[in-house]
């Protein structure tokens, strides 16, 4: 699954650790989830967009829709 | 010739030194932060009276009903560490649960495969007691887990 977690993190210009802290995580799960090796959990996801005040959708998309809305 | 290649294997190999301290000392922060210094010197006191159990057991003391006693010290104080862990677990992001249960997901079936081959190697030719008796196959348990939390760490970094 890709996302966008990293550009909307950079630009608010807060530390892997502030994200962690204000979703209350270790910074190991956001950088997880920022290199793509981890998805989070669906509270997780709606805590993320609830912070960034976004939808789940428009933070998280399958790698095939992203594929085609690239192509 | 052979020089830009020696030099990028030392690159690549001070890399890998540097992500294993990195790993290390991660780990060592994230334990420290969900359990403080509980987990350490509960560890410690099961230790330490596990070792003073085996050491007493060591001795000649005839008497069977104190021998059971002796070995059976140590048990409270490891259920308290494990109490301690547990508790642990619970107060982890869903991350670091997942590494736990991955690690256990390696750590049991590693350990069923291991003591299934010892089972087999014994009845085949007998090993010596003297290293391969539960006293000290045990420890191979905890060390499977290890692994598999190292395994488990190495896969979210």
């Amino acid at each position: 699954m890709k996302n966008r977690l990293k550009v909307l993190r950079a630009e608010r210009d807060w530390s892997q650790q502030d994200l962690a802290d204000k979703l209350s995580v270790s910074r190991q799960t956001i950088n997880s989830i920022e290199t793509e090796k981890y998805d989070p959990s669906l509270p997780l996801a709606l805590k993320i967009g609830r912070l960034f005040d976004q939808s789940v959708e428009e933070i998280f998309t399958l790698e095939e829709a992203a594929r085609r809305r690239a192509n | 010739m052979l020089t830009p290649i020696l030099h990028r294997k030392r690159k690549a190999a001070e890399a890998a030194a540097r992500a294993l301290k990195d790993d290390v000392g991660g780990a060592i922060e994230q334990t420290r932060r969900i359990y403080g210094t509980r987990l350490l010197v509960r560890g410690l006191l099961w230790a330490s009276v596990y070792l003073l159990s085996r050491g007493l057991l060591e001795l000649t003391i005839p008497s069977a009903p104190l021998r059971v006693a002796i070995a059976l010290l140590p048990t409270p104080f490891f259920i308290y560490y494990l109490w301690t862990w547990m508790k642990g677990v619970s107060a982890m992001d869903e991350l670091q649960r997942r590494i736990e249960l991955e690690a256990l997901g390696f750590a049991f079936p590693a350990a069923v495969v291991f003591l299934m081959t010892i089972g087999l190697l014994d009845l085949a030719v007998t090993l010596s007691p003297d290293d391969w008796s539960l006293h000290h196959v045990w420890l191979m348990l905890p060390l499977l887990y290890y692994v598999g939390l190292f395994r488990a760490k190495r896969r979210y970094e």
